[in-house]
């Protein structure tokens, strides 16, 4: 099995912190890289495509963020090649659940499901487990 | 709103508008014709506010043009003016509510005079209903605005607080930070589901129902993981049970308000005499519905309480935001699920509650 990165993007601190403690807790993921907002994460995978084509990325992805909301960053993150994105599995995480953004998130490519915050790391284990079937 | 009082009169016998316009046309602004185009136009170039119309004419029926023009000017008050006794055509007109007095000819001046005002009047007050109707739907959409996104801003903060609760709850703690932390928690969770409930209020009343296929037993194991905090780890016992084999039709959102909302109670309602808190989730689902079986060991009600319990589920008022929220919200969410709901209990027993929920394929 490849190795597994976990992408946090979230412009809250305390979020970032505590997510990436319940990765290591869950044992979720062999590395995690956090940005405080999607430009950066945007640009961050970009510069590192050779990296990240050779392993599975896991991105957890804030919605209420200042700038660039979750919902923008997926429409940058479509726009690269599918050869690269295709070593990303994306979920999106807010702390509100709003029906309009599950409709969104349904009609967004690549994102597999909207998660609550805080986050069910077992349940997110599981999914991810799913997806390497 | 203009203030010039302005009526139209078609009719294609002259005579007939020459006495109007002589009538009237000191008190309003008065436009008369025999032709139906002509009508039209100046109903397209001035605000109306009361038609008159004769009924029996060769082009077309009074009524007739009522009905021509009820769509683009629907606040004009109507007034038909019949010759003789053609009292079908009236009541079918009135029936279908495009006029809303006649007159018969030869009319009787004062009679025509009051008929007008009433018509002006009339006119003026369905303009100010509708106004002030705009202007309350206008601030209730702000307040809804209001209340959904403060109770958003004020849940970001709070699942963090969650959050941190969680990754706490892993780490070795002494006995008494424990205690502190599951006292914090309990608040946490508290304040939590009531905003959770508050933005459930909201979005209950704007969002349809969306029917997928469910898979019930990660959907009910992911709601108790969310309560198994320091309180529910060390005083609760989960039991959790689902048997599911065919695919289940309905919507997720509506099961995770009923479901979070029984466990909440369940937790919150502990009854402190006994050792241990236990929770019982049976799930049964075939090709037809689900039947959800929940116990809990809590206070339990006593029997006035569970009258009034039972009364909120089963009852049909609007509940106001506050006390019974999350009952109101249960009730919604198995009335848009069509199933049905009843709840039994003992006072110092506990809670049992079944849940039938058809599936909606």
């Amino acid at each position: 099995m490849s190795k597994v990165i976990i992408h946090l993007v979230d412009d809250n601190d305390i979020d970032i912190a505590v997510n990436s403690k319940l990765m290591k807790l869950a044992q979720i993921g062999d590395e995690t890289r956090v940005y405080g907002n999607g430009r950066k994460f945007i640009d961050a995978i970009g510069e590192h495509r050779q990296e990240l084509s050779a392993v599975s990325n896991i991105v957890l992805l804030d919605i209420m963020m200042p700038g660039m909301t979750g919902f923008e960053t997926m429409e940058e993150f479509n726009k690269m090649d599918t050869s690269f994105i295709d070593h990303f599995d994306v979920f999106l995480i807010s702390s509100t659940i709003d029906r309009n953004d599950i409709k969104r998130a349904e009609d967004t490519p690549r994102v597999h499901k909207i998660l609550e915050k805080p986050l069910d790391v077992y349940f997110l284990k599981k999914l991810i487990e799913g997806l390497q079937d | 709103m203009s203030e010039i009082k302005r009526i139209l009169y078609l009719d294609d016998e002259e005579n007939n508008l020459f006495a109007f316009k002589a009538l009237f046309r000191r008190d309003y602004e008065i436009f008369t014709t025999t032709s139906p185009q002509e009508a039209v136009r100046y109903l397209n170039e001035n605000e109306v506010q009361v038609i008159l119309s004769d009924q029996k004419m060769p082009e077309i029926s009074g009524v007739e043009f009522f009905e021509l023009t009820i769509t683009d000017y629907p606040d004009a008050v109507r007034v038909l003016v019949t010759g003789y006794a053609d009292i079908e055509a009236v009541i079918d007109a009135i029936n279908k509510g495009q006029v809303y007095r006649y007159v018969t000819k030869p009319w009787d001046e004062n009679d025509l005079r009051i008929c007008i005002e009433n018509s002006f009047d009339r006119y003026f007050s369905k303009i100010e209903i509708k106004r002030k109707n705009a202007e309350l739907q206008e601030l209730n959409d702000q307040l809804q605005k209001f209340i959904y996104s403060a109770s958003h801003d004020m849940r970001a903060p709070l699942a963090s607080i969650k959050g941190v609760l969680k990754v706490a709850v892993s780490e070795e703690l002494s006995q008494k930070a424990r205690e502190y932390f599951s006292l914090i928690e309990k608040s946490a969770n508290r304040l939590d589901d009531y905003v959770q409930n508050i933005i459930h209020y909201y979005q209950n009343a704007q969002t349809e129902t969306s029917i997928k296929p469910v898979d019930l037993k990660a959907m009910a194991e992911s709601l108790v993981t969310q309560y198994q905090g320091f309180d529910v780890l060390e005083k609760f016992s989960i039991d959790l049970e689902v048997l599911s084999s065919t695919p289940f039709y309905t919507d997720e959102y509506r099961w995770r308000i009923i479901l979070g909302n029984l466990l909440s109670n369940a937790i919150r309602y502990r009854d402190q005499a006994k050792s241990q808190g236990i929770i019982k989730i049976n799930i049964i689902q075939n090709s037809e519905k689900a039947v959800m079986r929940f116990e809990e060991n809590g206070v339990g009600m006593t029997a006035d309480t569970l009258a009034q319990v039972r009364d909120m589920l089963q009852g049909s008022e609007r509940k106001t935001l506050g006390s019974g929220l999350g009952l109101y919200l249960i009730r919604e969410a198995v009335r848009r699920l069509s199933g049905s709901i009843k709840m039994d209990s003992t006072q110092g027993e506990g809670v049992a509650v079944t849940l039938e929920i058809p599936n909606l394929q």
